[in-house]
Formats: structure tokens, C-alpha cells, sequence
């Protein structure tokens, strides 16, 4: 049995199906909302931290994911059910830890998406509050919530052609905003938000944490690894030109607020007004953009709401195929193929968190979306970290082939990057979160990771130990039931219990 | 295994996943290819005109010499294809490979054939658009193979055929369990479990294959 030849009619066919590189950018950057990072994150990065270093932070970033993209895109090239990073855990560390880093990433992309909620009713309220609509925030949240609910359930596809017209519209408008305040420059144009001294000081591990949170989507061309017209080349052009592109879009939208109101007087206008980005495009163009730009910034945060929500949904899903977590979990839609129960208990939690904070009268930006959202962050870094780690391991055992570059150098590199991003956001996460050093807050968070991740391990090991054959499947996501038969098969029955 | 003069499991497994009634839903239609496609290649491994043999780590489908060539035109397709094929192909890539080529239209033009469909012609409202559709010749019959496979399930007195048994295996893949156990006496999921786990080594790859290719389609919405 040799290798299949290219000239055969059918491996002609399955060919001309597979995707291209573009068609692999067209879903990654679905999965990012770049409006939602500028008006919500870059603004905020300026009144948090106090500095105007947010474009260096932005290069730093893009750089530490670049390097990190190159080790795992070659390592997404060796193995099955690439779109999860627990799972290159699992394969390069071994299935304890992956289970572990399972438990914290579905945490995290869980809690980052419920954390948008807040932001969205926040943003819907003064948008509506100025027609004469005035409703509670979380009255918006929550029609978002069950909207976002029913695509959610939908196929994959529908979700990408919504998110699709809503990214093209976004970055027109902060490419115009961008050159608007360029050509509007306050002191003409500065490159001191470039300087090392721009970003320093405790707050520089806050901002490195909030610019890693506009970069997530960036790994999902991965997960078409399979369908990708060449794995070799495709998904990793696709993975680094996501990078490009969203580091692009950051760093220069970002700049252009620093060149618009100042190098001097960007931190004070961010802090006295949220909305600074709307209120420069006010300024130079007129109201009816201002307008424009707060209408499409709800679209926005509904669009990161609903990509978070797929990829939680996915995540669980292949955890419930893997019957890691509830294997009901693994449940489709018959009509539409989605995976209806993860995406349904995705529901269920935002719906949950909504009621909650609502009823407790807490605030939706701060105690919600920046709380929440910061929280989740720490995990999604120590997550690419321990990734970073796995891919290093996984190539140490064997190389496969591949260059000293992808499989040694670059992931030695982009792991000594995120382990520096997470040591300053762990013990910067105070100013992160806006609250005084040494307050019991900012010392929970990781607490609560590493004792998920503990409980996962625990878990990983009650598997291996009572179920060897869903232990046997963890990190294999949609294929688990394939390692699962193979190891049953095995397995004698009874023997499984002397094990 | 004994020849299969007529593709009985592919019009089975069409019934099941692409006909919908009151008591079932259709499937996807990505889904419905990748059922087909495995109904098929079961149905021709079944018949001894393929195999399906592991090899570093794959499911290969190989073409089997012994005996004539398929008498239905549908298995004729698939067996002369892998024939034709200049090296062997794992099972995924068959049913990737059967779920773009309309094996769905294929399967109901040969039941139309046998006089199980009823080709018909619908004229979308706005576009003024002509869509072939395929209708039941009998509902009765529609409803037959989950029908059947539910009297197995409720009764548990007997032992399921082989292909009933693949049937049932490729009916739990596709996201169809509700329907199938829906209302059934408790230790049916046992009894069809015991079935399930005696399942011919090829004929469980490529159960194994098609659960797979569903929960992919699950994750990557087959974009």
C-alpha cells in the first residue's frame, strides 16, 4: 500500500474541495472582532494603564505569537484534533495535563465569552438611552444572549457568513477612523508610543495580557487542518497572516488614537471618556460616523460574542466526544450537525451569569466584562504557554522531519515570550483589574486556574486508572471514538478492572 | 459473505437519513453523504467486493478480485472506482470522497429505479427555480428499516442481522439514537451494545470512520 498518487481521479476530486489559504484566513479572522478590541480593550488599555506603550505592547505580542505559531502549526501538521490546544497538551505532555489544560481552556473561553455580555448591554443601553429607549443593561444583554443562544445552535456555516459581513464592515470603519485621525494628527505624527520607556512599570504585564486577548482566533485555522489544500504550507500561512493582519489593525488603529489626541493627553481624554475612539470620528467627520461607528460597535461585541460562543461550544464538544467531561456534551443537532448540547450549556452559563450579576446590581463593565474578561485572559496565556511548552517536548521526542527552526528554536523562543507576558500579567494583574497590590482579587484568579487545572489532572488520572479506554481517547477530540474502539478491542474484557 | 444483488442497506440508510416523516428528522446533508457513502462501501465489503484492511495506522479500502462485478449500478460505481484508483485509499478519504459526489441523488435516481421513489419537480416561489425532489412511493415503506430496527430493540429475542446490525451502528452515528431508542424497553441500549461490539473488524473501521467524519462536520461546520 503506497502513498496515494496525486494523479488519481478521486484524490483529484477531494482536492479541488479542500481550502486554500485565503479560505483558512476567511474563518480565523471571523473569530476576532477587531472593533470590539479598539473601542473596548485599546481605550480602556489607556485609562488602566496609564501609559501610551499600547502599540509597542501590540508588536511584543504579534512577535511572541508569531514564534509560538511556528512550533504549533507544525506540530497541528502530526496530529488529530488540532483546532484544541489541550489537546497538542495532551500529545506533547501527556493526557493528565492535557485534561488539565482542557479544564482551564474551556473555563477561560467560557468566561471570556459570558464577560462580553457585559460590555454588549453596556454599549446597547447609551445606544439606545439616546433614542429615548432606556432599559437596564442587562434587558439588552439578555436579547443578545438569546440570539446569540439560537445561532449558536445553528450550522457552523450560517455563523460564519453573519460574522464574515460584520468583520469586512468593522475593519472599513477603523481603517477610516485610523487614517481620519492620522490626517488629524494633534502634534503631528509621534512615534513615542513606540519607545521601550512607552511601556513600563506595573502596568506593562496588564496591557501585554488585554493585547493576548485580541489575538484569540488566531489558532482556529488549525482546526481545518485536514480539509486545508496543503497541511504543510496552508494552515500555517493562514495562522501567521492572522497574526499580520490583526497586529496590523491594533497597532495602527491604536496609534492613530495616540497621534489624534496626543502623546500627552491621550491617557486623560481615554479616562475621561470610554468612548474616545467615537468622539475623535465625531470631531473629524461628523456625528452621522460617530453613529455609525456606535451601532457597529454592538454588532461587534455580538459578533465576539457569538465566535466565543462556537469556540467554547466546539471545545465542549469534543471534550463530550472524548467523554473527558459529560458525554452528553457530544451530542449534535440531527438537522443542522451543531453541536446543539455544548452550545446549549454555553447558553445556559451566560444566561446564568446575566441573572446573577443583574440580580446582585453589580456593574456590567467592570465587575462583568473587564473582571471576567481579564480573568479569563490569564488563563487563555497560561494555556499558550503550557502549549508552547508541549510543542517544545513533543518535538524533543522525535522531530518529524521538521526544521531545527519550527520544532527547537521558535517554540524555545515564543515560550520564553509568553512565560515573561505571564509572570508580568500575574503579578501586574492589580492594575489589570484596577484594584490596590495585595488585594485578596487579583490573588484569586490564578488560584482558581491552578485548582482547576489540579481537579482536571485529578480527573485525567481517575480516567487512566478506572476508564483506560477513555483515557486512551483524550486529545483526540471527534476521533476519540475510533482510539476508543481500537483500545476496547485491546483490551479483554474484565481486564480493564486489573489494570 | 453472500453477494447483495440489490444495494438494500444504501436505500436503508437513505431512508433513515434522508427521508423525514413526522416520528424523524432528515439529517444534514453532509451527513446523509458521508451515511450513504458508508452504507455503500458496508454494503460491498458485505458483498465480498471490497475490503477494508489496516495498515500503519489506517483503514485502507482495497478492491477484492473474487467473484463477479456488482450487479446494481451504484456498487458497479464505487467497486470500479476503487479499482481504478493507482494506489489504495483509507476509509475517510472514500467517505469524504462519496459525501461531494451526490451520492444522495445517485441513491434516489437507483430507488426510483426500483420503484421505492417518486421523482418530482418543485418551482421555487422567488427564483422561479426547478428543484428535483424524491418522495416515497409508499410512506409504509419509508418508515420500514427504523421500523425494523425498533422491533429488534423492543423485542431483544432474536439476534439482529449483520447488515441490520450496521444499519443500526450508522443510525446511532449520524445523531439519530433519540429516534431509534426513543420509548424503548430498558436494556435495549445493551442488547444493540452486543451487536454493535461483534461487528466484523471492517465493518466496525468503518463505523468508527463515519462517527468521526460526523463530529469533524460538528467542529468545522464542513466549511
Amino acid at each position: 500500500m503506497s502513498a496515494p498518487s496525486p494523479a488519481s481521479a478521486v484524490q483529484s476530486a477531494l482536492a479541488r474541495d479542500k481550502l486554500g489559504t485565503l479560505s483558512l484566513l476567511h474563518f480565523s479572522l471571523t473569530a476576532a472582532t477587531p472593533l470590539t478590541v479598539i473601542a473596548g480593550g485599546v481605550v480602556v488599555m489607556f485609562a488602566v494603564a496609564g501609559q501610551i506603550g499600547i502599540p509597542l505592547g501590540y508588536v511584543i505580542i504579534a512577535a511572541s505569537l508569531l514564534l509560538f505559531s511556528v512550533g504549533y502549526t507544525a506540530m497541528a501538521r502530526h496530529i488529530a484534533n488540532a483546532g484544541a490546544m489541550y489537546a497538542f497538551v495532551a500529545r506533547g505532555l501527556g493526557r493528565i495535563p492535557g485534561v488539565a489544560a482542557a479544564w482551564v481552556a474551556a473555563t477561560s473561553y467560557c468566561a471570556l465569552q459570558v464577560s462580553l455580555y457585559g460590555y454588549l448591554g453596556y454599549v446597547a443601553q447609551g445606544l439606545f438611552a439616546s433614542i429615548g429607549l432606556d432599559l437596564p443593561w442587562w434587558a439588552f444583554a439578555l436579547v443578545a444572549w438569546l440570539l446569540v443562544g439560537l445561532l449558536g445552535t445553528r450550522a457552523v456555516d450560517i455563523n460564519a457568513k453573519v460574522l464574515a459581513v460584520l468583520l469586512t464592515v468593522e475593519v472599513a470603519v477603523v481603517l477610516v477612523f485610523s487614517v481620519s485621525n492620522f490626517a488629524n494628527a494633534a502634534d503631528g505624527v509621534s512615534f513615542g508610543a513606540f519607545s521601550p520607556t512607552a511601556l513600563s512599570g506595573e502596568a506593562a504585564g496588564a496591557v501585554l495580557a488585554l493585547a493576548v486577548i485580541g489575538f484569540i482566533g488566531f489558532e482556529s485555522p488549525t482546526v481545518y487542518g485536514e480539509e486545508a489544500r496543503d497541511r504543510k504550507r496552508t494552515v500555517a500561512r493562514a495562522t501567521i497572516a492572522t497574526v499580520l493582519i490583526l497586529a496590523f489593525i491594533y497597532i495602527v488603529s491604536s496609534w492613530s488614537i495616540i497621534t489624534a489626541a496626543g502623546d500627552d493627553n491621550v491617557v486623560a481624554a481615554a479616562t475621561a471618556d470610554f468612548d474616545l475612539m467615537f468622539s475623535l470620528a465625531g470631531d473629524q467627520l461628523g456625528p452621522v460616523w460617530e453613529t455609525v461607528g456606535r451601532i457597529l460597535l454592538l454588532t461587534s461585541v455580538t459578533a465576539a460574542a457569538l465566535s466565543f460562543h462556537n469556540t467554547t461550544a466546539r471545545y465542549l464538544f469534543a471534550l463530550g466526544r472524548e467523554q473527558v467531561v459529560f458525554s452528553w456534551l457530544g451530542r449534535t443537532s440531527v438537522r443542522t450537525c451543531a453541536p446543539v448540547a455544548a452550545s446549549a450549556t454555553q447558553t445556559v452559563a451566560g444566561g446564568l451569569v446575566i441573572v446573577l450579576w443583574a440580580v446582585l446590581g453589580l456593574d456590567p463593565v467592570v465587575h462583568l466584562f473587564y473582571y471576567l474578561g481579564t480573568a479569563s485572559g490569564i488563563g487563555l496565556i497560561a494555556l499558550i504557554l503550557t502549549c508552547g511548552i508541549a510543542v517544545i517536548v513533543y518535538f524533543a521526542r522525535d522531530r518529524r522531519d521538521e526544521s531545527a527552526w519550527a520544532a527547537r528554536i521558535a517554540p524555545v523562543l515564543a515560550v520564553l515570550a509568553m512565560a515573561g507576558v505571564m509572570y508580568l500579567s500575574v503579578i501586574h494583574f492589580h492594575t489589570l483589574l484596577g484594584v490596590e497590590k495585595g488585594s485578596l482579587l487579583p490573588k484569586l484568579v490564578p488560584i482558581v486556574f491552578a485548582v482547576l487545572a489540579l481537579l482536571g489532572a485529578g480527573w485525567g488520572l481517575f480516567l487512566k486508572r478506572a476508564r483506560p479506554e477513555v483515557y486512551a481517547g483524550i486529545g483526540h477530540g471527534a476521533k476519540a471514538p475510533l482510539v476508543q474502539a481500537a483500545e476496547r478491542a485491546a483490551v479483554p474484557v474484565g481486564a480493564a478492572s486489573e489494570r | 459473505m453472500p453477494d447483495a444483488p440489490t444495494p438494500r442497506l444504501v436505500y436503508d440508510a437513505f431512508l433513515i437519513t434522508a427521508y423525514h416523516d413526522f416520528y424523524k428528522p432528515a439529517v444534514a446533508p453532509r451527513v446523509i453523504g458521508l451515511a450513504l457513502g458508508a452504507a455503500l462501501l458496508a454494503e460491498l465489503v458485505f458483498s465480498g467486493h471490497l475490503a477494508v484492511r489496516p495498515h500503519e495506522g489506517k483503514d485502507f479500502v482495497l478492491a477484492e478480485k473474487r467473484g463477479g462485478p456488482p450487479r446494481d449500478s451504484l456498487g458497479l460505481w464505487l467497486s470500479e472506482l476503487v479499482q481504478g484508483e493507482p494506489a489504495s485509499l483509507a476509509v475517510p478519504e472514500w467517505l469524504e470522497y462519496l459525501a461531494i459526489s451526490d451520492t444522495q441523488t445517485k441513491t434516489a435516481e437507483h430507488m426510483v429505479v426500483a420503484g421505492l421513489m417518486i421523482r418530482g419537480e418543485q418551482r421555487s416561489r422567488w427564483l422561479g427555480k426547478v428543484q428535483t425532489t424524491y418522495d416515497a412511493a409508499d410512506a409504509l415503506i419509508a418508515q420500514a428499516p427504523l421500523a425494523r430496527l425498533r422491533r429488534y430493540l423492543s423485542s431483544m429475542d432474536r439476534r439482529m442481522p449483520l447488515l441490520d446490525a450496521f444499519l443500526l451502528a450508522l443510525t446511532e452515528s449520524v445523531g439519530l439514537s433519540k429516534s431509534l431508542y426513543s420509548q424503548m424497553p430498558s436494556g435495549a441500549r445493551e442488547y444493540a451494545e452486543g451487536h454493535l461490539r461483534v461487528l466484523p473488524a471492517p465493518l466496525q473501521a468503518i463505523r468508527g470512520h463515519l462517527t468521526a467524519a460526523v463530529a469533524d462536520t460538528a467542529i468545522t461546520g464542513n466549511l
